[in-house]
Formats: C-alpha cells, structure tokens, sequence
C-alpha cells in the first residue's frame, strides 16, 4: 500500500492542470540503533557544545553565524532566515519535457507517486501520453517551506514525481584527479567479451537483503547469553597490473 | 575540492559545519567482477547543497560543535567510549561491537562482488537511491581504468551487494565520465505497491491526449539540470551578501579545537557562489 498523503498540489504546464496528491513510494525497514555510553550503557544525547568553554549550550544561547574568515561570523537572525523561505504555492510547474534516457540515474533523489485528486482530469491522459512519447517533464514546487526540483513520469497507469539534485550538488568527476592509464586493445576486447557472458535482465525481485536477518539472529543470539563467533571480513587480492591479460583470459575461459 | 560532511561517520558526533577536507574515503575494500579485483575507495559523488551556517554561543560568539552527552553521568562523551546497542526494553540494550557488525557478512563487507552486467535503461528510476564515486587504491589504477571502459563500450552497469556499517546495499556500478560511480539501489520489497492509489479505469480521451501531445512537443528539450537552481538558496546568498555590506562580522574566541577553516573572503565566496548559480541559469 502506497503511504499517506504527504501534500496537496497540481501539476500544470501549457494550459493544462491537473491536481494530484502526493504519496511516498519507498520504505525502508532496517534495523536501528542507539549510540549509548560504553560504561554504563546510558543513552547519549546530542548536545551542542561551545568550543571554548566546552560546555553544553542550551538552545536559548545558540545563534546562527556565516564564516567570513577563521573566527569572524556575521550573524544572522532566524527571522532573516525565514523571509528567504520561498513563497507556498499548490503548483507544480512543469516547465519542459526531456526523453527519459537523457536523465543521469545520478540526479534521481527521492520518489513519489501522484494519486488524481477528485475530479482529476486529464491524469489518465497524461500517464498514457507521457509513455508514448518516452518522456518525463521536468518541474519546479514548493512543498514544506522548500523548493524542490524534479521530473514527472508515468509508470504503469499512474503518475510518479521523482526529486532531482541540483546539478551544483553533483562532484564533478574531475575533481576526484583521476590518472589516464593506457589498455591494449585485446585487454579491453576480453573485458567487454567478459561483460556479454555476464549479462542478465535486470531482475529486482532476485535480490533480497539477507544482511537484515543474518543480524537479527545476531541480536538474538547476544540477547540469549549466547557467545558469537567473530568471522573476519575477507579481502580479495588486488589483480597485480602486469597479470591482468591473464586474469581477464582465465576469466572468460570460467563463463564461456 | 568536495567539501561537507561524510554520510557514514554516524558513530562521531560531527561538527556543526562542513569543512574543506582532501576526498574523504568513506569505505575502502575490492570491486571484483569474474576473476579480476581492483583496490578501490568510496567517495561521495552529491552533497547538499545548502548554505552552511555554523551556531554560535550567543554569549562569546565562539562556533558550537555538536558532542553526545551521558545524561547520567552528565559528562560529554568521547568517540571511544560510544558504542552502539539495540532496544530490546525500557533502557535495555544489546551491545553489538563493529567487529561483531563486520562478522555478520564478512564475505561482503570488504567486497564488491559484481555478479551480473545489466541495462541501466532497464532499472525502473524509483529503485535509484544514493550515488557514490569510487576512486582506485594503489595497485588498482590499471583494472580500474579496464572496467571504466569496457562498461562504457557495452553502455552496461554492474550490480553487485555490499555491506557498509549495519546495513546491506543492492548497488549498480557504472561508467561516469572516466570514472566509476556507484548508486545504491533500493530493494523491491522497500517499493510499496501503488494499487490502493492508482485510478480503476483509464479515462484517457482521445481528443485530450492530442491536447496534451501538442503541448508536450512544443516543450521538449535536452535535459540540462544546470538551468535549475534553489531559489531558496540564491535569496539567502543575495541577504548573506547584503548584511556583509552593512555590518562588521563578530569575532569569536580563539578555540583550542581545530574547527576548519572558512573561506578565506566572504565577498569572494559569495561572488564565487553567485557566479556559480548565475551560471546555472
């Protein structure tokens, strides 16, 4: 079942509106822990701490500051801060439409499905147009005092919003400092041969987290008194550079 | 240079502010796909792009460091003597040491095993998560570079599973401009079902579909993220730089901690930020 609603809005482009509501679609179940003190196992709490005089202040003492330089700040009310907030609005503007496979998975953040709202002309419609074409629009709203950036597909017969990341959030590349390394022909033709035996249809449904109960039986265990045996994480030799002709060929030899 | 917080230091109470910091490794292990294991680090490939405020002690102005507190013993407690436990009752928890977190998948804790090659084009965008880089170890440089290109030829990902911290990841491998990124992938049973929502029958009109199929093809373009920018954070930019014109900035205490530094010139941050989202436009 999709969640509840999160918000209220409608989708508008050209002349055409279309009010939707907002449900998320994913939902992580993991298995949470608390940080506690190691001798008494108390639950900590966060505190915010004065540098100086290291100790807690509480929130009444706190301020908001913007490093000019080392030690200098310009303080900034939070009543300033909130007259930046963006104004609420119930729109979301679609403002152009790009082929799906022309978004970087990268941009993709959250996910959202979009139910009609009474009388929601026109969603049928547009799910069914949008697969046609191939395409996803890309949008702009303010939700929760935010303005958030994304694109709009269609999935089966329903309307999904997709967040996106501001491109100026995205590293580029370039900065990582990556070095050129040259290949032989024949290294990158045994590799992409490699690849071909090792391809699959992308089949979600085959991969289950096994982790998540391999550690509740961990906590069972601890919980029972029981002692556990500590398994060392294994580490893979690194394909020496010199042998990787070798590696690739005995590799293909395994799958083909 | 990436700067900010790192995702996974979430056993060290961080500073309130992001730092200049060299490429943090988040993790560091072996990607290995048939036969062939590179040496690899995880690096962030996002980072928010908010502007960061540090708070300050109203009182001397000096920067507040967020720091965990044992509410019994009422002291501030140091990163070595914070470990983890699992609620079982009231206060009651079981103690579950990195070791024993590390044992649970040990075959996957320090490996990335690609175990099939697929089309990226095939994932449905809603499985996508949290995209990472990974950059080669020593020694990997070469085999790196190998699977950096033999994906892009085959335009294919890898997928693999790996355990980071306490939790399992279903991840894809792909080539990014020269570079391996790696986006973590949400299961299919973390996607809910959207069948209480989506409408019983179609009520498509063909009249309104070609409605629709004009105003779309007027609207199509390239995708280019770098016409959107956060107007939210423009505003606070544009009043950042106005009160920097109008008032002198206080002055904290010199701290015995090191905090990180801040730019050097705030007009020349500013202006470098501007420019940047400016450019975006």
């Amino acid at each position: 079942m999709a969640g509840r609603t999160l918000w209220k809005g409608y989708l508008h482009f050209g002349d055409i509106d279309v009010p939707v509501k907002l449900h998320t679609a994913v939902k992580e179940e993991r298995i949470h822990f608390n940080l506690l003190h190691k001798h008494d196992q108390v639950r900590l709490q966060q505190q915010m701490v004065c540098a100086f005089e290291n100790v807690p202040v509480p929130r009444e003492e706190q301020t908001k500051g913007f490093a000019v330089e080392d030690n200098k700040y310009i303080l900034i009310d939070p009543t300033e801060l909130e007259q930046t907030e963006p104004e609420s609005s119930r729109m979301i503007e679609i403002h152009e439409f790009v082929k799906s496979e022309q978004i970087n998975p990268i941009y993709f953040e959250k996910a959202y499905y979009l139910e009609p709202d009474t009388k929601a002309k026109g969603y049928s419609s547009l799910v069914e147009v949008l697969q046609e074409l191939g395409v996803q629009g890309i949008c702009t709203w303010t939700m929760r005092k935010r303005s958030y950036f994304g694109a709009l597909h269609a999935a089966g017969k329903i309307l999904r919003l997709q967040t996106l990341r501001y491109a100026d959030e995205v590293i580029a590349v370039q900065s990582l400092g990556l070095e050129e390394f040259s290949l032989s022909e024949k290294e990158l033709d045994i590799g992409g041969e490699l690849i071909n035996h090792l391809t699959a249809p992308f089949q979600p449904q085959k991969f289950i987290n096994e982790h998540q109960q391999k550690l509740q039986n961990l906590i069972d265990q601890k919980a029972r008194g029981e002692k556990v045996v500590l398994l060392r994480p294994k580490r893979r030799k690194a394909t020496p550079p010199d042998n990787l002709l070798q590696v690739l060929e005995a590799s293909l030899k395994k799958v083909a | 240079m990436p700067r900010g917080r790192s995702h996974a230091d979430k056993s060290k109470p961080s500073a309130d502010s992001r730092q200049d910091a060299p490429v943090h490794a988040i993790w560091s292990g072996t990607v290995s796909f048939s036969l062939v294991a590179i040496p690899v680090q995880l690096v962030k490939a996002v980072e928010p792009g908010r502007v960061s405020f540090r708070t300050l002690h109203r009182k001397d102005y000096s920067p507040l460091a967020r720091r965990m507190f044992c509410p019994k013993e009422e002291v501030l407690v140091p990163p070595e003597e914070i470990i983890r436990g699992y609620e079982i009752g009231p206060d009651k928890y079981i103690v579950v040491t990195d070791e024993e977190l590390e044992s649970v998948s040990p075959e996957r804790s320090r490996t990335i095993e690609i175990s099939e090659f697929i089309d990226l084009r095939e994932v449905d965008p809603i499985y996508f998560d949290h995209p990472y880089y990974l950059m080669p170890a020593k020694g990997g440089e070469k085999s790196y570079r190998l699977l950096v290109e033999i994906m892009a030829r085959a335009n294919k990902a890898g997928l693999a599973k790996f355990v980071l911290h306490e939790r399992e990841y279903l991840v894809a491998i792909k080539s990014a401009n020269g570079a391996l990124a790696l986006i973590t992938l949400h299961y299919s049973d973390e996607i809910l079902a959207a069948a209480d929502i989506t409408p019983k029958e179609a009520a498509s009109n063909a009249q309104e579909k070609n409605r629709f199929n004009k105003s779309i093809e007027k609207m199509l373009t390239d995708f280019d993220p770098t016409h959107y920018a956060d107007e939210r954070r423009e505003k606070i930019l544009a009043l950042l730089k106005k009160k920097t014109k109008e008032m002198t900035p206080v002055l904290a205490p010199e701290a015995e901690v090191e905090e990180g530094e801040g730019p050097a010139d705030l007009i020349a941050a500013l202006e470098e930020s501007m420019r940047q989202v400016k450019k975006s436009r």
